[in-house]
């Protein structure tokens, strides 16, 4: 794998446990992990989707990145500063160059505030800027998404949802971030409103330097927003690729069989692609398989695949993906099926 | 051709508001061939629910009604059909099933006694048919192991197996039609290909027709053969599928269909901004108003659709479109 330095975003080998409390009685401790040994890295002004099902990690992953959880072994460099050795006012000034977009509109704005309120909370709890410049910046940053400025007084519920997801953009570019991570950002709004936000991320994104983590199960919309792209399955990046080579030739058997369940409005791709079934469901996260966690579903498992946990190995041009069955020839296995 | 099995005429569809009654449903008219699938395509708020629920006699009580129109389903109209009628007919000529597979179990029944209670309700089978049938049903809908699975109770399944007791329950008594609502919509995308699978192999075997409430285009063209694209409680489109996403006369249609990236065949290194459709869907206040209720939002707006609310009219063999401007867009 290649870590340059120019990386804004630098995962290694992260790490996040839940504890499962109800197995504290036998005085023995039971883990999930939820994320398990994944590394990634964003370069600055790229987008970085993660994809996966849900369950599959891919949020943690992100909050623990931004340290919203706690991760319990690897290491986080941001804008090359260790994100996980920092504490308190170090990490108070770190906080502003990452911000968040939730995924409910709905949910992640306080009620009780109003929009410029919302807007101004990241800058009164990270920044000592005096009232006025917050109020300036505020002005700004409303007529960046696009929301008007006789706005700014009402309380969340007076908006769409288009419009709340807007005031939580808003409220992310606040502390002029770097880095922002979207957590579905879309995928709770209608489709008509949909395409507003993607193209105002795309907008912002360009006007103002950004680099996104983008966090979603919908592909279409990865495909439209990103650059790179990380599947997840149960806690484990199982591919890694660019965006053309990800979709146009993917390797791993998970990520095939999640691509061909897309329905599309395309008659031709249609009629081309043959749908991989992965019956079943994930193993149980607390006690995964010793051998590849997707072997029990794969259509194409062989016996190494339930013995030994295939590791993430780059094929060529920088495509990585954890399968025994991939070669450095970068020949899908289910070739034969396709 | 045949008969159609649900002929919808003008249909509407009033709820009580703050602010007065408003048409949630205004001036609807389909039909339903049997064995076909068809697709209800709009956004939130277009009327997509409201025509399911109506045709169902589930309408809010006290707050939504039907004003005026016929439904009519095999001769009999069931806009006027007693209470006590539409009991026998919903679950067993018509069912139904929602978005959200974990809310419409009862999670203190286990999913065994909720398949049963319909077989013996509509087809007073005894205990013991109707858990040997409930078996069978587990098994038709793919959930592997029924014998052992009929007796857990809904929280002990999967949202996609859920969702599959759901159906299996909604097919108990072979309705003739099934109403589909957002089936997949709370559902993982390999779940969603399953959901979709069974749905068109249940389809093929019971020869029963389907009506598939979706906002997703890619749904619409996995699953149906005709769509019906509503806005703000009337339709704006009707035609096949595939022929109304190649060539969608409505430019609402057009904007429900570019604003979303798809995943083409071939993926290029070129990317788009996505085409917007900009505005929201109107508050009920507006609805029912003698203009074209898109025309805020449109680009191609003229005088004409402020003031008369436009007429369906032919836009091809099969495909009907109401607005003003059709020809001119073209």
């Amino acid at each position: 794998m290649s870590l340059t330095n120019t990386a804004l975003l630098k995962v290694e080998n992260l790490g996040v446990r839940f504890l499962m409390k109800s197995n504290m009685l036998l005085g023995k401790k039971t883990y999930l992990y939820a994320v398990d040994d994944v590394s990634f890295e964003i370069q600055r002004g790229e987008t970085l989707a993660i994809v996966g099902e849900s369950g599959s990690g891919k949020t943690t992953a992100a909050l623990a990145a931004a340290r919203l959880v706690k991760a319990y072994t690897g290491k986080i460099t941001l804008d090359n500063t260790d994100m996980l050795q920092i504490q308190k006012e170090k990490l108070r000034q770190a906080r502003t160059k990452v911000q968040f977009i939730f995924q409910d509109p709905y949910s992640s704005l306080n009620p009780r505030l109003r929009a410029e309120e919302i807007v101004k909370e990241p800058l009164n709890s990270l920044t000592n800027f005096s009232s006025q410049k917050k109020q300036t910046l505020v002005n700004d940053l409303f007529a960046a998404v696009g929301l008007r400025p006789e706005q700014q007084r009402l309380f969340p519920h007076q908006f769409s949802g288009g419009q709340r997801q807007r005031i939580g953009i808003a409220r992310a570019l606040a502390t002029q971030p770097e880095l922002i991570i979207c957590d579905e950002p879309v995928s709770a709004l209608d489709v008509a409103v949909q395409a507003q936000i993607l193209n105002l991320l795309r907008e912002l994104q360009s006007k103002f330097e950004l680099t996104y983590l983008f966090i979603s199960h919908d592909l279409g919309v990865v495909q439209h927003m990103c650059d790179q792209i990380a599947v997840m399955y149960m806690g484990k990046i199982v591919e890694y690729a660019d965006r053309l080579s990800l979709f146009n030739s993917p390797l791993h058997p998970y990520t095939s069989a999640l691509l061909s369940a897309i329905p599309s409005v395309d008659q031709k791709r249609r009629e081309n692609t043959k749908r991989i079934l992965i019956p079943g469901d994930p193993p149980d996260p607390i006690n995964p398989p010793k051998g590849c966690r997707f072997a029990n579903r794969c259509p194409v498992a062989k016996d190494i695949c339930f013995q030994k946990e295939p590791k993430l190995q780059n094929t060529k041009d920088n495509h990585r993906v954890a399968c025994h069955l991939v070669d450095e020839t970068a020949v899908s296995p289910l070739k034969h099926l396709l | 051709m045949t008969d159609p099995l649900l002929s919808v005429k003008n249909l509407r569809i009033e709820l009580n508001t703050r602010d007065g009654v408003a048409p949630v449903i205004d001036d609807f008219s389909f039909d339903l061939f049997p064995g076909e699938a068809i697709s209800f395509v709009g956004e939130s708020g277009c009327g997509k629910s409201m025509t399911a629920l109506g045709i169902m006699g589930l309408l809010p009580e006290g707050v939504g009604k039907i004003a005026s129109g016929s439904i009519n389903f095999a001769g009999e109209d069931l806009s006027s059909a007693e209470q006590k009628r539409m009991r026998n007919i919903r679950g067993n000529e018509i069912s139904m099933i929602f978005q959200e597979p974990m809310t419409s179990l009862n999670p203190v029944y286990t999913i065994g006694e909720q398949i049963a209670e319909v077989l013996r309700a509509h087809q007073g089978l005894s205990k013991q048919a109707s858990w040997t049938k409930a078996i069978e049903l587990l098994d038709a809908v793919r959930i592997p192991n029924p014998q052992a699975r009929i007796s857990d109770y809904p929280f002990q399944m999967s949202g996609g197996q859920r969702q599959r007791v759901m159906i299996a329950i909604a097919l108990a008594c072979e309705p003739k039609i099934l109403i589909a609502d957002e089936p997949t919509t709370a559902l993982d995308v390999t779940v969603q290909a399953q959901i979709f699978d069974l749905l068109n192999d249940l389809r093929k075997q019971t020869g029963t027709a389907i009506i598939l409430i979706t906002h997703d285009m890619g749904a619409v063209a996995e699953m149906a053969e005709r769509m019906i694209v509503m806005y703000a409680g009337r339709k704006v489109e009707e035609g096949p599928v595939q022929q109304v996403i190649d060539n969608a006369g409505h430019p609402y249609t057009q904007g429900l269909i570019s604003c979303v990236p798809h995943i083409l065949e071939k993926l290029t290194a070129k990317r788009q901004m996505l085409q917007e459709v900009p505005g929201i869907v109107p508050s009920l206040r507006d609805f029912g108003k003698d203009q074209c209720l898109f025309a805020s939002r449109c680009q191609y707006v003229s005088e004409k659709c402020n003031n008369t609310r436009p007429t369906e009219n032919k836009f091809s063999s099969s495909q009907t479109v109401a607005c003003w401007l059709t020809e001119s867009i073209q």
